[in-house]
């Protein structure tokens, strides 16, 4: 699903974001890149996205060698990514349906096909009752569970996560993890950026830990150290 | 390009365009009078020109044959002159046409020609010959001065060089003021497109994460530059137009006397050739300013 050949990322500045990172991850895993600030995390994610190419490597994803495609093929990329991020990144202007229907109407979804999906995402995500409302209406957890809706309604086999519970509170934050294991569940690849050590913890799911840019530790379930 | 997206392009494009309402009017205001401008300096270029063309018409060269030669060889040097490039009229004068013309002349006192009538006519042959442009007119004359029979050639060449250099400073005045409003249009179109993808940034990078198209992207923002390019320039054509048509009225009402030297165009001369060239102007700046101004947000 996902396959990262002696990955390098040098920044036009000289700094080094990752290193000769070789990584492969399945279809339907549920994957914890952890580390602190400056680890490479951030890169990791971005790579993925295609927000950067690598200056070294190869990155595979979904049979698609994301460094090699061309500029055209970067939506057909994106189409097999959900995304979420720490600070939610909802449009302030449309209703929970509308952020959520967005995400199908840009890619040119039937419509019929959208009044079919979005209900059954926002209620997948408990957010039924809400859908109606407007962004500052709502809580953080809300919010990040509307990300997480508009993330998944389009079906994509993988799902980013960035620091998606950063900005909640723990109780919050559990529900999300909640949420995501259900999606997960149901065959999506999860790859979430944190460093959040409880959450991992709890998880008990396979941790990729990050430092300068090297993964010094890939164990398949386990928690964030191996103190724990 | 679906009929759903379609829809979905225009309505982002009005939505675009209402929510930044005060920048999409000054925008709007400000191409319109450009292109009010370039119309206005367009009508006056154009006319000159014509103006111009007209005056050049009258100018041609005039030709004297030598005394001595027979009817039959003036109609062949007629037919050889007639067959130069740039010709476009050779007339022939016979010596009594040309001292009918010059009494007509000189009016009152053409008791100073009395006896010279006839047998006694001092004036020789001669051809006015009209040219298609007067910048032919040093050819022309080198050719001339190479055939037989001719005596004395005559043309006006303080004249023709005025109307020369008139015609060019004309043309050059006219692109380099239409460059510059167009400059300025391009600029202003550009800054509210800008404006109008810089507060929907946040909706371009959801757009680019859930695989969006470029051109989906794009759509609603050329729409938005081809709708300020298109009221921008129908507006200020729409005045022009009939504002031209009275300023001519005016100028002959006033002016009657500007009639013998040249007239002006019709409005529907200039406009029907003015409207669309503005028209296209309009909508290839939209097209380009969202292009450029989109290109940023694109990138990764």
């Amino acid at each position: 699903m996902i396959t990262l050949s002696n990955v390098s990322k040098i920044y036009p500045n000289g700094s080094e974001g990752v290193k000769d990172i070789s990584l492969h991850i399945d279809k339907g895993e549920f994957v914890f890149f952890v580390g602190s600030s400056g680890s490479g995390k951030s890169t990791m994610i971005k790579l993925l996205l295609k927000e950067l190419d690598p200056t070294e490597g190869t990155i595979v994803i979904n049979n698609m060698i994301t460094n090699e495609i061309s500029r055209g093929q970067i939506s057909k990329l994106r189409r097999n990514l959900g995304v979420v991020f720490q600070d939610f990144r909802l449009l302030p202007n449309k209703t929970v349906y509308e952020n959520v229907a967005f995400a199908m109407q840009v890619i040119e979804a039937p419509s019929k096909q959208i009044r079919r999906n979005v209900p059954a995402v926002l209620s997948l995500v408990g957010l039924a009752k809400k859908a109606r409302s407007y962004p500052n209406q709502l809580s953080g957890g809300e919010q990040q569970r509307t990300a997480l809706a508009r993330a998944i309604v389009n079906n994509p086999p993988i799902l980013i996560a960035d620091e998606p519970t950063g900005n909640l509170d723990p109780e919050t934050a559990g529900d999300i993890m909640h949420l995501l294991d259900d999606i997960n569940k149901r065959g999506t690849t999860i790859v979430m950026a944190t460093h959040a050590k409880d959450i991992v913890d709890a998880m008990q799911k396979r941790v990729v830990t990050l430092q300068d840019g090297h993964i010094t530790r890939d164990i398949k379930k386990g928690g964030y150290s191996d103190e724990a | 390009m679906k009929p759903r997206s379609i829809k979905y392009y225009f309505r982002e494009a009005f939505s675009g365009l209402i929510k930044n309402r005060l920048m999409t009017i000054a925008s709007i205001a400000t191409v319109a009078a450009c292109v009010f401008i370039m119309a206005c300096s367009y009508c006056m270029v154009d006319n000159l020109r014509y103006m111009l063309h007209q005056m050049e018409d009258s100018i041609g060269i005039a030709v004297f044959l030598k005394g001595d030669m027979t009817g039959q060889e003036v109609e062949k040097l007629k037919e050889t002159i007639s067959a130069i490039d740039h010709v476009k009229e050779v007339k022939y004068v016979s010596p009594d046409d040309a001292l009918d013309e010059l009494k007509k002349e000189w009016g009152t006192e053409e008791g100073i020609l009395e006896g010279f009538d006839g047998e006694n006519n001092p004036l020789s042959n001669s051809f006015e010959i009209s040219l298609d442009n007067i910048e032919n007119q040093a050819d022309v004359l080198a050719k001339l001065q190479k055939l037989e029979g001719i005596d004395n050639i005559r043309h006006a060449q303080t004249e023709t060089e005025v109307l020369l250099k008139l015609n060019k400073m004309i043309k050059i005045t006219g692109v380099l003021v239409i460059a510059i409003l167009a400059a300025i249009s391009i600029v202003i179109i550009f800054n509210t497109i800008k404006i109008s993808v810089y507060t929907r940034r946040n909706e371009i990078t959801i757009m680019k994460y859930v695989g969006a198209t470029d051109w989906f992207i794009r759509w609603p923002f050329i729409i938005e530059g081809i709708l300020i390019g298109f009221v921008g320039s129908v507006i200020p054509i729409g005045i022009a137009w009939p504002l031209y048509g009275k300023s001519v009225d005016l100028i002959y009402t006033y002016i009657p006397l500007i009639r013998n030297i040249a007239t002006f165009k019709l409005g529907i001369e200039i406009f029907s050739k003015l409207f669309p060239i503005a028209l296209l102007f309009g909508i290839l700046l939209g097209v380009a300013g969202s292009v450029s101004s989109i290109r940023k947000y694109l990138k990764a």
